[in-house]
């Protein structure tokens, strides 16, 4: 085994020991509090948050992934081009909205809760999804699709069977981009009150516990880290049945 | 039989194609020849309907390919481009199965055809079915190109340029291999060059275009002997013309009784190959021999001479 695999293996080990039994790893955390403070986060179980934090992020990307490839296909299509500026700059405006000012304005309209995270996250993850399916669809060599026409291929048959195979790989890419964006932002979240890791990092801030605001970060980064690692995996055996690495694709 | 009437395609008022007429026998190579921009390619691809005629049609054995579904007529008719446009996703095996797929052939089929056009293109099934387009060499790519294109028995194929991107040895091998697969499976082709040495050397007919017209339809020994215009003299080459007409007469023509000392020369082979024998090994004639090697005769340089002539 490689050590970058040995390394990726202890860190997955770690996070679900320190998720399933965070109390095993007290004496990590008890030097950095003060007081007598708690070590270990004890307003709600770690499991629980994690899996609600996990749940909103996948919830919010598949919601992304969704619109963003649909209007990328859309735009690509001859019937679709004059949207493509307009497309463009709305999809623009999701990821330069800061995911707090969403927060602002949608909690006053879907009231606390998940809901305006999830709106937040699924405005802020289109862009890249949207970007690598346009790019991906239009690299397709214009020597494939004449001849994917020649042998009688109609649109949708070139569509499914030759266009979006061959985006795969990049539209995957943006999909992680967007995966990794969410799973850090989720956790402003909490600040409206939905459930998630978030949770633990304010409760540290409030009652200046810097352990908790630690277990949150770290918990949030390994994740990060894993989940960009294993969707990264999936590109690159996607990108070599194309007979590319996968730095000529992203 | 294709018969091409009054084709005509305009971009605004820029004429592509003027009014070309034609008719392709049944079982020939036709090769279509001009200069860049003369649309040959446009010719061509009006064929299969990828550009619609502005006016005129093509019949397909008396069949207007108007009436026919554009999906349809074109699974019927083989399509090679330059660059071949493999699937860079798909493996060899699943390229050449596209249009049979398309067609709802079964499996088995599908994976018969498939092996036996591997056998045909001299590809070994059990190494190349799963190799990518990337893995293979230029040369290779093309055999899939056009094992892809005749998948599905089209009575017709297409060439734009088919070897246009390999090197000169290579394309030599490729341009005997498919002549000769062309004359065992008995497929029409039209072949769309801007080389006349390989429209010489493939056409039982060729098609001249200049300037979106079609200036001369003639086989190649005709074009040589009576070009239509200048522009038809100077495209076939001048100097060259000698040599062309050697290239396509065989020694066949030529054997005169006799004997004569050397290696003997093969009756199928073209007098301009005779030739080149002769006066690289200083005889003034060499034996012929037939296809089972029996000596036939001989041939010599006066008498190949003789061929190489304006007016015989």
């Amino acid at each position: 085994m490689k050590l970058s695999s040995l390394i990726r293996l202890t860190a997955l080990i770690l996070l679900v020991a320190f998720i399933v039994m965070p109390h095993a790893f007290a004496f990590v955390f008890e030097p950095l509090t003060v007081n007598r403070a708690p070590a270990i986060y004890n307003q709600g179980s770690l499991l629980t948050l994690t899996l609600q934090h996990l749940r909103t992020v996948v919830l919010a990307t598949l919601a992304s992934t969704v619109i963003a490839v649909a209007l990328g296909i859309f735009v690509t299509r001859p019937s679709g081009t004059e949207f493509l500026p307009l497309s463009r700059s709305l999809v623009n405006i999701g990821q330069t909205f800061p995911p707090i000012a969403v927060l602002a304005i949608a909690v006053p309209l879907v009231g606390f809760g998940e809901k305006p995270t999830f709106i937040a996250l699924f405005l802020y993850g289109l862009l890249p999804i949207f970007e690598n399916t346009l790019t991906g669809l239009t690299q397709v060599s214009p020597q494939t699709l004449e001849a994917a026409r020649g042998m009688g291929m109609n649109d949708r048959q070139r569509l499914f069977q030759v266009e979006l195979p061959l985006a795969f790989p990049l539209i995957l890419a943006g999909i992680r981009l967007s995966v990794i964006i969410s799973l850090g932002t989720a956790t402003i979240g909490s600040t409206v009150a939905a459930k998630g890791l978030g949770e633990v990092i304010i409760a540290g801030l409030q009652s200046n516990n810097i352990a908790f605001v630690l277990q949150g970060g770290l918990v949030v980064a390994l994740l990060a880290v894993l989940i960009h690692d294993g969707l990264g995996l999936i590109e690159r055996l996607a990108a070599r049945k194309l007979g590319r690495s996968l730095d000529e694709v992203s | 039989m294709i018969e091409i009437e009054h084709l005509t395609k305009r971009y605004g008022t820029n004429t592509v194609v003027e009014d070309v007429s034609f008719e392709v026998e049944e079982g020939t190579l036709t090769v279509v020849v001009g200069t860049s921009g003369a649309g040959k390619s446009t010719l061509l691809r009006m064929i299969n309907r990828l550009v619609e005629p502005t006016s005129g049609r093509v019949l397909i054995d008396g069949e207007d390919t108007r009436r026919i579904p554009e999906d349809t007529l074109r699974h019927r008719i083989g399509y090679v481009i330059q660059g071949y446009g493999l699937f860079p996703h798909r493996n060899v095996a699943d390229n050449i199965a596209t249009v049979p797929r398309l067609l709802g052939w079964d499996r088995k089929r599908i994976a018969q055809r498939v092996e036996e056009l591997l056998d045909l293109f001299q590809l070994d099934p059990a190494e190349f079915a799963r190799k990518f387009p990337h893995e293979l060499s230029g040369g290779q790519q093309q055999r899939v190109g056009v094992a892809r294109a005749l998948a599905a028995r089209p009575a017709l194929l297409l060439m734009d340029e088919p070897f246009g991107a390999l090197d000169a040895v290579i394309r030599a091998k490729a341009q005997d291999d498919l002549l000769a697969i062309q004359r065992r499976l008995g497929t029409t082709i039209m072949l769309v060059t801007h080389d006349m040495n390989e429209a010489f050397h493939l056409g039982d007919r060729i098609a001249v275009m200049d300037q979106a017209r079609l200036l001369q339809y003639a086989s190649p020994a005709e074009l040589l002997m009576h070009p239509a215009d200048d522009f038809v003299e100077r495209l076939v080459g001048t100097a060259e013309r000698p040599f062309r007409l050697l290239s396509l007469a065989k020694v066949q023509e030529a054997v005169e009784p006799g004997a004569a000392e050397g290696e003997p020369i093969a009756v199928s082979d073209s007098l301009h190959d005779a030739l080149s024998r002769l006066m690289w090994t200083g005889h003034r004639a060499l034996p012929v021999a037939d296809a089972k090697g029996a000596i036939i005769g001989r041939v010599s340089v006066d008498g190949i001479l003789e061929h190489g002539r304006s007016l015989p």
